[in-house]
């Protein structure tokens, strides 16, 4: 039982493996933003506004699988799955038109510049939750 | 590589100002090397479906200590008027490279299961990768 009752929590197991590049992306995405909105924020507003969202999104997503609180639960869900349509939005213009955003953002080409990790990682997310969520009420029902 | 790189950077009683980047380029090469056999550990580890240990986290720490003297090193070198190309973007790596063992390997001790293992692994193929980012930054790439 102990072993299931760990499984529930969104930062545990495999989920501590999750965190752990969700964080490092968290980082990424929060040094890249700050630095274009220091240096050269005049150049293209749109793209680095687009990549100071996406480093924050990224920053409550950690934080709310790590902590994995039914609450912070939902929030993952809504910051997980906002990267999940951002990913595939932005990279999906970003294809069609490479200058529509001005510059290249986290999420453009589908976060190429990332070794895609950007484009799987929130499905991986998603997938974690789900898997997470069941083992929860399938305990309860139990 | 070119053939003009024929001192020894350590050894040089004096440093020129050429050689200091050598130091630099030696020192980023040992901290990669000792990412890769912290990542290499780690992976044994994994395989073994073991928990991060102790020692481990002291390999890290080992890591970190040479991170502190490529800092210092970089200092030196910034104050002599040859440091990066961009400075704010390569200290700005450099923050972020620091901190990322540490904060793993807390999160990681947490966990007793071999997800701790992969845990640290992944944070030493970042430190890694960051490193060699920080090698194009400080070259002006």
């Amino acid at each position: 039982m102990p072993e299931r009752a760990a499984e529930r929590r969104t930062g545990r197991g495999f989920g501590r493996v999750l965190v752990t590049v969700y964080g490092i992306l968290a980082f990424a995405a929060l040094g890249r933003s700050s630095y274009e909105l220091v240096v050269k924020f005049g150049e293209a507003p749109v793209a680095y506004t687009l990549s100071t969202l996406a480093a924050a999104v990224y920053v409550v997503a950690t934080f709310a699988l790590a902590i994995g609180t039914p609450a912070w639960r939902v929030t993952a869900w809504i910051t997980v799955g906002l990267e999940a349509v951002g990913v595939v939005t932005v990279g999906a213009l970003s294809l069609a038109d490479a200058g529509v955003f001005g510059e290249s953002t986290v999420w453009s080409g589908f976060g190429q510049g990332y070794g895609y990790v950007p484009l799987v990682l929130p499905f991986v997310g998603l997938w974690w939750l789900w898997r997470t969520s069941r083992s929860a009420s399938e305990e309860r029902t139990a | 590589m070119e053939a003009q790189v024929t001192h020894d950077p350590i050894a040089a009683p004096q440093v020129p100002p050429g050689s200091l980047r050598d130091v630099i380029l030696a020192l980023l090469l040992l901290v990669v090397a000792l990412c890769v056999v912290l990542a290499g550990w780690a992976g044994w580890f994994v395989a073994r479906n073991r928990a991060v240990i102790l020692n481990q986290l002291w390999g890290g720490a080992v890591v970190e200590f040479f991170l502190l003297v490529q800092g210092v090193v970089a200092i030196v070198q910034g104050a002599g008027g040859g440091g990066a190309a961009d400075p704010l973007l390569f200290w700005g790596y450099y923050a972020t490279t620091l901190v990322i063992l540490p904060l793993a390997a807390a999160w990681a001790f947490a966990e007793r299961t071999k997800w701790s293992s992969v845990v640290l692994l992944a944070a030493s193929v970042t430190v890694a990768f960051l490193e060699w980012r920080m090698w194009q930054i400080w070259m002006g790439a």
